[in-house]
């Protein structure tokens, strides 16, 4: 009876933009509320069965939860609380990311680099070299 | 019982309570959290206790004003493990004070203006 009795709950805030931080701790506090409430219905002398729909009860409609939670944007997260922010930021971000990385990864290797810069060189001055001969032998002959 | 006290204030008095109804719930919760922290449950059991029944909350409700007084600094949340369970405990920080005394003062003066309103002869 965990947090499989607020799946629906969970799924709808998850749907509308809650933090996942504040979905993950309100249906486990929300949970506990319901064992405690079901604990003293229980003690009152109440059945088992009448326990948790006392318990159900008392808590509230899930959909009634729901809706206070939606009304206070403050715990959205934050795309959805800065919905046009979030759509310049991101692709700024990505732009940043995709051109930083190559330069970031080069500065930590620069040894790795310059080596291969200075083998690629040779590799390529060799072989101009090789055609040059080629070319200078078939000219000459 | 009366009718949920809610989050936002409505159905408190129905579906068209005055803005200034809103800030009840926040206002009872701070006050019960600057004498102790206490865990959701404790809170409503409390509230029941303190308003002789008067107040009854939709239990789950509060939730939401715990979790959006947590987010603009008011009270601060703390889990704790007691007798095998985990809970979170709520409670008041400087912020949360300072919004208390304003809450307060709002409502004092939203009372006073009622009763005096209520008591003025002919309005009966």
């Amino acid at each position: 009876m965990r947090r499989s009795a607020f799946g629906e709950l969970q799924h709808r805030l998850l749907r509308s933009g809650i933090s996942p931080v504040h979905i993950r701790r309100i249906t486990d506090e929300l949970s506990d509320h319901l064992e405690d409430l079901r604990f003293e219905a229980l003690a009152n002398g109440a059945t088992v069965k009448d326990a948790h729909e006392e318990a159900k009860f008392r808590l509230g409609d899930q959909a009634e939860i729901a809706d206070r939670i939606l009304a206070r944007t403050e715990l959205k997260s934050w795309p959805y609380r800065h919905p046009h922010v979030a759509r310049i930021y991101y692709p700024l971000a990505y732009v940043v990311l995709l051109t930083a990385t190559p330069v970031f990864v080069g500065m930590a290797n620069s040894t790795k680099l310059a080596r291969w810069g200075v083998a690629l060189m040779l590799s390529g001055a060799v072989t101009a070299g090789m055609l040059l001969c080629m070319q200078l032998a078939i000219v000459l002959t | 019982m009366l009718e949920h006290l809610s989050a936002g204030g409505q159905g408190f008095m129905g579906q068209t309570n005055p803005p200034f109804m809103s800030g009840v719930p926040e206002l009872l919760l701070l006050r019960l959290l600057e004498q102790r922290e206490m865990y959701g449950y404790e809170l409503v059991k409390k509230i029941r206790l303190v308003t002789g029944e008067a107040i009854s909350l939709g239990e789950g409700v509060i939730y939401p004003v715990l979790h959006s007084l947590e987010r603009n600094g008011a009270l601060r949340a703390k889990r704790k493990k007691v007798d095998g369970r985990t809970r979170v405990y709520y409670s008041l920080n400087a912020k949360g004070r300072k919004r208390l005394d304003r809450l307060q003062g709002e409502w004092q003066r939203i009372q006073s203006g009622i009763s005096a309103a209520l008591e003025a002869p002919g309005n009966a």
